[in-house]
């Protein structure tokens, strides 16, 4: 039940008051409760949803830069 | 789908299981805390490609298997109440109580449902209103700010058929009593992303501090646990015992400052028994008193239960690290994911299912035993 999960909103509303929405987990699409995020995402970021609640937005711009410095390494490390 | 298929792919991988063979000078000990990342581990065989260099022995984070007996004890005795319609996330429903499990009272006529978030349950009691609808709220400190807000949302909402059995527990005080148990091993933790992506990670910095061991908080993909390892090696080999943050695409030191409201005005600090470990003090979350009226065990007056473990099951030790899970005598003999003595073989995130679905070693060592 701890496995959280990236998805992307496509959708945001409010549920008497609670900030909800419909993420696409790549073409499957569920409610979740968007009160912990509300003030910092919109139609289109990726968060990390748990149980139905997002708990987390994901940073693309430090995703990025991860995967980059594992890129270079992947370089470097290749010939060895 | 992005941000999963990036993190699984087996060139990096490779270049990173090289880094960790390269930097790592002898064989040092770790503990994953969350049972996501033992099933990563075990079904990528990561523990295998890297043991020479690191022994990575499973932590106690599988919600599932830490949930005390007389918890699971109550929840069935609730779920074959007639007036009350028990709900629970999925994976608790196979879990065994000291007779049966839940899927055991729902086959028997009790109404019994699963549900994908606690406020589906409370949607269930808006339109049941002829029942009385439980949800057993579990979990650490990723599902309690989901479970805080069911009970806040009710209370705005007026709903009264509605309550919760509560045993939540907190990772902090786990990583201390097992870092405190004289024979513990554990030299760096690989800390649990999503529990640090709701409390940040200020928690662990007095603990890197008192107990000299790294704390990397880390992802859930491979890429990520690997990654996570190099990092607690190299300041391991260095000499250092910081709080790193390997998951930065998810987790902020100061962590989810709403999440954390909701989960403070909702829940406070209480001992709290763990499954196969006994009571950690301080460790476990439970409703303030204000919230009384949504608590389960008051509402129907649930009294002490005592309740005692399989003599053959040894879950307690798996969940301390004591031992691996083939080291049980009843792994895959007496006890398998069909017929579980034990928690841990019956949970997506406990350590004996993960050997049991996906270790080639564990079943090797087994077979020959």
């Amino acid at each position: 039940m701890c496995l959280g999960i990236p998805g992307r909103i496509v959708e945001v509303r409010r549920d008497a008051g609670l900030p909800m929405g419909v993420v696409d987990f790549g073409g499957v699409r569920r409610d979740a409760c968007l009160a912990y995020v509300a003030d910092e995402v919109g139609v289109g970021d990726y968060v990390i949803v748990h149980v139905g609640f997002a708990l987390s937005k994901v940073d693309e711009e430090e995703a990025h830069r991860t995967l980059e410095v594992l890129r270079q390494m992947g370089e470097l490390e290749e010939p060895a | 789908m992005k941000y999963l298929a990036e993190y699984r792919d087996p060139k990096l991988a490779r270049a990173l299981v090289e880094r960790i063979r390269r930097t790592a000078t002898r064989r040092w000990t770790l503990m994953e805390v969350c049972g996501g990342q033992t099933h990563t581990i075990v079904k990528q065989g990561i523990n295998d490609v890297l043991s020479e260099q690191v022994e990575m022995i499973h932590g106690p984070g599988c919600p599932v298997c830490v949930t005390p007996l007389e918890q699971i004890d109550r929840a069935l005795y609730l779920a074959t109440r007639s007036d009350v319609m028990f709900t629970s996330f999925g994976d608790m429903l196979r879990v065994p109580g000291s007779d049966c499990d839940l899927l055991r009272v729902k086959a028997q006529g009790g109404d019994v449902r699963a549900v994908y978030s606690p406020l589906d349950a409370l949607e269930l009691a808006r339109t049941h209103p002829d029942k009385e609808v439980v949800f057993f709220a579990v979990g650490f400190e990723t599902t309690a700010p989901a479970n805080a807000m069911a009970v806040w949302r009710a209370r705005e909402l007026g709903v009264k058929n509605f309550s919760v059995l509560v045993s939540h527990v907190t990772v902090p005080p786990a990583m201390v009593a097992i870092l405190e148990a004289p024979d513990s091993r554990v030299q760096g933790f690989l800390a649990a992303g999503h529990v640090c992506a709701v409390m940040g990670w200020t928690e662990y910095e007095p603990l890197a501090e008192r107990y000299r061991v790294p704390i990397v908080i880390t992802g859930f993909e491979p890429m990520d646990i690997l990654e996570g390892i190099w990092m607690a090696v190299r300041q391991l080999e260095e000499g250092r015992h910081d709080v790193e943050n390997q998951y930065v695409r998810a987790v902020r030191r100061e962590g989810n400052q709403a999440a954390q409201d909701i989960m403070e005005r909702v829940f406070h600090v209480v001992d709290r028994g763990w499954r196969g470990i006994g009571v950690i003090p301080s460790s476990g979350l439970g409703l303030r008193p204000e919230f009384a009226e949504y608590d389960a065990e008051e509402k129907f007056s649930l009294g002490f239960i005592r309740a005692d473990e399989p003599a053959a099951c040894r879950a307690g030790d798996v969940l301390r690290g004591r031992i691996k899970p083939f080291e049980c005598p009843a792994f895959g003999t007496l006890c398998t994911p069909e017929s579980p003595l034990g928690a841990p073989m019956v949970s997506s995130e406990g350590a004996c299912a993960a050997y049991y679905n996906f270790a080639r070693m564990g079943r090797d060592t087994q077979r020959g035993a």
